[in-house]
């Protein structure tokens, strides 16, 4: 398990740097795929099979299926590659300070506190992450999509809704914008 | 069972996605690939949500992915129309020469 883990995540980060560092549009396209495809596979081993049906359909269904029609569509000039000036160190550092602070505060279990959450008190205290697991009840006899899909029509439903309001003005924005001006 | 010390890993990539992205936001000229970085970005806020809400013990956190995976594909598709129409007007793709709003 952590052995996947590993490789899943060091795919992620990896692809993820060849979305921002290849010089060719569709190469970012590809690579940008593949670290949805390995988000996907992250969902999943969270427990979130819901989010990796929709990731998977979606994302790599749809969202980059787009991007790519797009990119054949236009195909964009090559880019030269990115040089090593003042804004990428900026940015290089920027990425190094920012992944090591979140990833010692994660660590040192000081980003969020248990008050609120429905946590089942069974591990040792020394280790804050040991107190949390899906409650049994909940997941294993109901299922991922039917505690996401009880949650989103009951609390949630304004929200749920709105995006779908959301959803129809970005299509009629879509159509707006690409018509052809009839001059 | 997941093991516990895996969740400062997962926060560690996401932190490290979104970083990324906002870097490609900065030094990249191609808008496709600007749009590509935002989506990275957004990819990285879902891992952060999936992962709290599997080791927090609650489901919110899917909800709330859900809802950005939404955001996104709507903005997808109005950013790329708005591509499509750049480019439609015999324009360079390049961020740095889209300044029309600015005067």
């Amino acid at each position: 398990m952590n052995v996947l883990f590993a490789i899943v995540i060091a795919l992620a980060a990896v692809s993820a740097l060849g979305v921002v560092l290849s010089r060719q549009t569709i190469y970012s396209a590809l690579s940008l795929v593949l670290t949805v495809g390995m988000l996907a596979v992250l969902f999943l081993l969270l427990d979130a099979q819901f989010l990796f049906a929709v990731q998977l359909i979606i994302y790599a269904g749809a969202v980059m299926v787009l991007f790519v029609f797009i990119v054949a569509l236009l195909s964009p000039d090559d880019e030269d590659r990115p040089t090593l000036d003042l804004r990428a160190i900026i940015g290089i550092l920027g990425v190094l300070v920012v992944t090591g602070l979140v990833f010692v505060a994660a660590r040192n279990g000081i980003t969020y506190n248990t008050n609120g959450f429905h946590a089942v008190a069974v591990g040792s205290g020394s280790n804050p992450y040991h107190t949390f697991s899906f409650p049994p009840n909940a997941v294993d006899n109901a299922g991922n999509v039917q505690t996401v899909a009880g949650q989103l029509f009951t609390n949630y439903i304004l929200p749920f809704e709105i995006t779908s309001m959301l959803l129809l003005v970005a299509a009629i924005g879509a159509v707006y914008l690409t018509r052809r001006s009839s001059e | 069972m997941l093991n516990p010390n895996l969740f400062p890993y997962l926060l560690g990539l996401a932190a490290f996605l979104f970083t990324v992205g906002a870097m490609g936001v900065l030094i990249r000229r191609n808008p496709i690939v600007v749009f590509m970085c935002i989506e990275l970005m957004l990819n990285a806020a879902n891992l952060a949500l999936v992962a709290y809400g599997r080791f927090l013990n609650s489901e919110e956190g899917q909800i709330f992915a859900f809802m950005v995976i939404v955001v996104a594909a709507a903005e997808v598709v109005v950013g790329l129309a708005l591509i499509t129409q750049i480019f439609r007007l015999g324009r360079e793709l390049d961020v740095d020469d889209l300044s029309e709003m600015k005067e």
